[in-house]
C-alpha cells in the first residue's frame, strides 16, 4: 500500500487534490475486512482524466445549460392552488348569476275574480331580497379574491393572507348557505302552501315567477358546493406550504 | 504517467459510526413540547371546548324545536288551534338536521382529543376541517330556513296573503324562535372551529 504523499492534516482548498470516498460496496475483492471505507487521493491529472468521462450533470456557471427539476411535491402544490382558482371562477358565475336571475323577476297577472292586476316581484318577499343581497356580496368578494388567489399561486410565502382568505371564505360559505336555504324555504312555501298556518300557495297564480325563482336557486347551491370545496382546498394548501 | 494517487485506510472504529451506532450529536427534539407544538396544543384544547359548547347549542336547538307543541284551549270550526313542528316541513328538516349536527359533533370529539395528544399531526385536523365544513353548511341551511319561516310566522306577508300566526300561537312562536337563535349560535361556533383548524394546520 503506498503511503500518502504530501498529505498534511488540514489541507484546504489550495490543494488541487480531490478526495473520493468509496462506499463499502465499491471495495474490490481482496481488501481486508477491517477497513470499511477507502479514501483515494487523486492527482490533478487524474482528476482531469476522470472528469472528462463524467456526465455534465448540474453544471452551473461554466456551461450555459440550465437544469430544471420537476419536484412532484411542488407540482402537486401548484396544481391544488390552480384548482382552487378555477373553482373560485365558477363560484363567481354561480353566485352572480343567481343574484341576477332572482333580481330580475317580476310578473303581472290579471286576476279575473277581483278584476285587478296582481304584480309579483322578488322584493315582495323579504327572504328573496336577502337571497339576492347575500349572493351579490359573496359574488363581489369572490371577484376580489381572484387576483389574491393568483398571487398565492405565484408566491408561496404569503401565509397570513391565505389564512385571511380562509376566514372570509368560511364566512361567505355561511352567508351563501343561509341565503340559499332561506330562499328555498320560501319557494317551497310558495309551491306548497301550508294548511296549519293558512298560507295559500301562490305558484298557482304566478307560474312564470315561481319557475324563475326556483331556477335561480340552482346556481346558488352549486356555488355553495364550490365554496365548500374552496375552503377545503385552502386548508390543504395551507398544510402543504 | 506516474501514478501519484495514494490510498488511505480508514480504521474500523468509524464503521460503527456509519452503521448508526454513534452517539447522537444533538438532543432529539421532543416534538410534543417544542414551541410550535405548544401553541397548536392550546388551539386543540380550545377546539375541544368549543366542540362541547357547540354540542350543547345544537342539542338545545333540536330539543326546543322538537317539544314546541302548543294547543290552544278553545276551538271553532274554521281555524286550526294546534301547532307543532310537525306541521311545517321546514321545522321538521330543522329538527332532523340539528340532530345530525349534534351527533356528528359527539362523534368528532375523539378526533379532537387526538389532535390534543398529537399536535403536529395534520391528518386528523384536515379530516375535522373537511367534516366541519359540511356540518357548517348543513347547520346554516337548517337555521336559516327555519329563520325564514319564523320571520313569516312573526310578520306575515301581505302580498301573498300569508297571515302571521304568532298572535295566536305565542308559546309555539317563542320556542321555535329560541331554537333558531340557538342554531345560529352553533353556526358561529362552527365558523370558529374551521378557522382554528385552518390556523393550526400552518406548517411551522
Amino acid at each position: 500500500m503506498e503511503e500518502a504523499k504530501e498529505i498534511e492534516a488540514g489541507e484546504t482548498a489550495t490543494s488541487s487534490r480531490k478526495v473520493i470516498i468509496l462506499d463499502p460496496k465499491e471495495i474490490e475483492a481482496g481488501e481486508t475486512a477491517t477497513s470499511s471505507r477507502k479514501v483515494i487521493i487523486l492527482d490533478p491529472k487524474e482528476i482531469e482524466a476522470r472528469e472528462a468521462n463524467q456526465i455534465e450533470a448540474g453544471e452551473t456557471s461554466t456551461s450555459p445549460r440550465k437544469v430544471i427539476t420537476f419536484d412532484p411535491k411542488l407540482v402537486i402544490n401548484k396544481g391544488i392552488l390552480i384548482l382552487g382558482f378555477v373553482m373560485r371562477l365558477f363560484a363567481v358565475f354561480g353566485t352572480i348569476g343567481s343574484a341576477l336571475a332572482m333580481g330580475t323577476t317580476q310578473e303581472s297577472v290579471v286576476s279575473l275574480t277581483q278584476l285587478t292586476l296582481l304584480k309579483a316581484k322578488y322584493s315582495d318577499l323579504p327572504t328573496l331580497m336577502f337571497f339576492v343581497v347575500a349572493n351579490a356580496i359573496a359574488g363581489g368578494y369572490l371577484v376580489i379574491s381572484l387576483p389574491v388567489s393568483i398571487f398565492h399561486i405565484i408566491s408561496t410565502k404569503a401565509r397570513t393572507s391565505r389564512i385571511i382568505l380562509l376566514v372570509i371564505d368560511t364566512v361567505m360559505l355561511a352567508l351563501v348557505s343561509s341565503g340559499a336555504s332561506a330562499a328555498t324555504a320560501t319557494v317551497y312555501l310558495a309551491h306548497e302552501g301550508n294548511t296549519t298556518a293558512n298560507w295559500p300557495p301562490i305558484c298557482q297564480q304566478f307560474d312564470a315567477f315561481c319557475q324563475r325563482i326556483s331556477g335561480s336557486l340552482i346556481g346558488s347551491f352549486c356555488a355553495l358546493v364550490l365554496l365548500m370545496l374552496i375552503v377545503i382546498n385552502s386548508a390543504i394548501s395551507i398544510s402543504r406550504l | 504517467m506516474k501514478n501519484e494517487s495514494a490510498t488511505i485506510d480508514v480504521p474500523a472504529e468509524s464503521s460503527s459510526a456509519m452503521k448508526g451506532k454513534a452517539p447522537l450529536i444533538g438532543l432529539a427534539r421532543d416534538h410534543a413540547t417544542t414551541g410550535s407544538g405548544g401553541y397548536k396544543r392550546g388551539l386543540s384544547i380550545f377546539d375541544f371546548l368549543l366542540r362541547l359548547a357547540a354540542i350543547v347549542a345544537a342539542l338545545a336547538a333540536a330539543a326546543t324545536m322538537g317539544t314546541s307543541d302548543e294547543t290552544l284551549p278553545f276551538f271553532t270550526q274554521f281555524l286550526q288551534f294546534e301547532a307543532s313542528y310537525d306541521d311545517l316541513p321546514t321545522f321538521q328538516f330543522f329538527v332532523i338536521a340539528m340532530a345530525i349536527v349534534a351527533g356528528y359533533l359527539v362523534l368528532s370529539l375523539p378526533f379532537s382529543v387526538i389532535t390534543i395528544v398529537r399536535p403536529l399531526a395534520t391528518a386528523p385536523r384536515l379530516l375535522l376541517l373537511v367534516l366541519d365544513t359540511a356540518a357548517l353548511a348543513l347547520n346554516t341551511a337548517a337555521a336559516s330556513s327555519a329563520a325564514a319561516i319564523s320571520y313569516l310566522a312573526h310578520n306575515g306577508n301581505q302580498n301573498t296573503n300569508w297571515l302571521s300566526i304568532c298572535q295566536q300561537f305565542g308559546d309555539f312562536c317563542q320556542k321555535s324562535s329560541g331554537a333558531v337563535v340557538s342554531a345560529f349560535v352553533s353556526v358561529v361556533f362552527f365558523t370558529i372551529l374551521i378557522v382554528l383548524s385552518g390556523v393550526a394546520l400552518k406548517r411551522p
